[in-house]
């Protein structure tokens, strides 16, 4: 019996495969799920995601969001996630650094709240992207 | 028939509105496509958030909040998303056409100017309107859906509709009205949107940390979530529309042109032939 993993954003099917397990990090610790896995729905905090597929580990930063787990499917919904092989260290300093100085210039000019939440998300998300990808190596 | 320079002067003028539509065609035809993916690409997403909530919406008669309870208010709320401009077919008018008649309480919310055109023009009750662009991100849908929101919550209005044009394909956009709120009408949502329940599992629905927890986060997402991925199927149904619209419209001036164009040819021949008969006779009469 294999595992369903989806992982999907608002701007993309990120993932979709069957795979071995599945670690997810959530608010209340680390969750491991194997196929046959109680039904439960559950917060994901902004992190890694581990993957065992084919016996190989595949490591995922993921943003905060919700995970499903239903019948065999696990289902995250997240605002962004990428494939650690593909993250840029550089590419996430220079996101992360242009988001801190968009948020400074915000709070000066007193930007709205949403503008402000949607570059903490992305300061957020840059930092989980280098911590991952450092540990990963 | 018409004197030559008339028709010619048709001719010209037809096939000019022509290169006009196919400009406009061209031009929609590229913003088409951005906005396809972009409806297209916002879908699972909404539609996943949809199918974790439906087994909850179910389940949980415990929890309460306020977006699964009926509404204290008799009126109802529909927010309209149309377009800014027309030249888009029967898009706006298929729309308006699903509107309910005025038997009870209904106020609107509408996006894009031409939905309050008409709820002015047929003097309904038009509490707010808005305007999105084409490059629209998610902090201006918010905006909207937002107001409903509070609208719903302080108990002016007892539900939240949203009639939109969903976007099919790019001939093919069908008016939909989709209770949004109170969420109680989740489950025929999803069959009336024909998604996919997914799995099926018969064992006890569990939460971490606590249902609380995650349904005050998980609810108001879904309904803005789900709001925008409406937004962005209006936006993909917009263009779609335009650009067959203006297609049809560029081969219609094509077909016109090609058929005065023989109508000239033919006045032309018949104008020589006329001449040549003339000078026939005269030649004719000469001799005798």
């Amino acid at each position: 019996m294999a595992l369903k993993l989806e992982i999907v954003t608002p701007l993309e099917k990120v993932y979709s495969e069957e795979v071995d397990s599945v670690t997810l990090p959530t608010t209340t610790g680390e969750i491991g799920v194997l196929p046959g896995h109680i039904p439960l729905i559950t917060e994901v905090k902004e992190g890694e995601l581990g993957v065992i597929r084919l016996g190989e580990l595949d490591l995922l930063a993921v943003d905060k969001g919700f995970a499903e787990i239903f019948g065999d499917t696990v289902s995250v919904i997240t605002e962004a996630a990428i494939d650690i092989e593909d993250i840029d260290l550089d590419s996430a300093e220079a996101a992360q650094r242009r988001a801190e100085e968009a948020l400074r210039k915000a709070k000066e000019e007193n930007l709205h709240p949403d503008e402000v939440e949607a570059l903490e998300a992305k300061i957020r998300f840059a930092l989980v992207q280098q911590l991952a990808k450092k540990k990963g190596k | 028939m018409a004197n030559l320079h008339d028709i010619r002067r048709r001719i010209k003028s037809v096939k000019n509105t022509a290169q006009i539509t196919r400009a406009m065609q061209l031009v929609a035809a590229s913003k088409m496509k951005r906005a396809q993916d972009a409806a297209l690409a916002s879908r699972p997403y909404a539609e996943l958030l949809a199918r974790i909530l439906a087994p909850v919406a179910k389940g949980v008669m415990n929890f309460s909040h306020p977006f699964l309870e009926e509404g204290r208010s008799n009126a109802r709320c529909i927010v309209i998303l149309s377009t800014d401009r027309g030249l888009c077919g029967s898009l706006n008018a298929n729309l308006f056409r699903e509107l309910p008649p005025r038997t009870q309480e209904i106020k609107y919310i509408t996006v894009g100017r031409k939905a309050a055109q008409f709820i002015g023009r047929t003097q309904r009750d038009l509490i707010a309107d808005f305007a999105i662009s084409d490059k629209f991100k998610f902090p201006e849908v918010r905006v909207v859906i937002d107001f409903a929101i509070k609208a719903f919550e302080d108990g002016s209005v007892g539900s939240v509709d949203v009639l939109y044009p969903r976007f099919v394909n790019t001939l093919r956009q069908v008016p939909r009205m989709v209770p949004l709120l109170p969420l109680a009408g989740i489950q025929e949502m999803l069959e009336s949107l024909g998604i996919d329940k997914g799995a099926q599992d018969e064992r006890e629905l569990n939460f971490e940390p606590s249902v609380e927890v995650i349904l005050t986060d998980l609810l108001p997402l879904y309904v803005r979530r789900q709001f925008y991925s409406m937004v962005r199927g209006t936006k993909a149904s917009e263009h779609s529309a335009r650009m067959v619209a203006m297609k049809t419209a560029t081969d219609n001036a094509n077909n016109l042109a090609d058929n005065l164009t023989l109508d000239y040819n033919k006045a032309r021949q018949a104008a020589i032939t006329q001449e040549i008969l003339e000078i026939a006779a005269a030649t004719a009469a000469n001799e005798n």
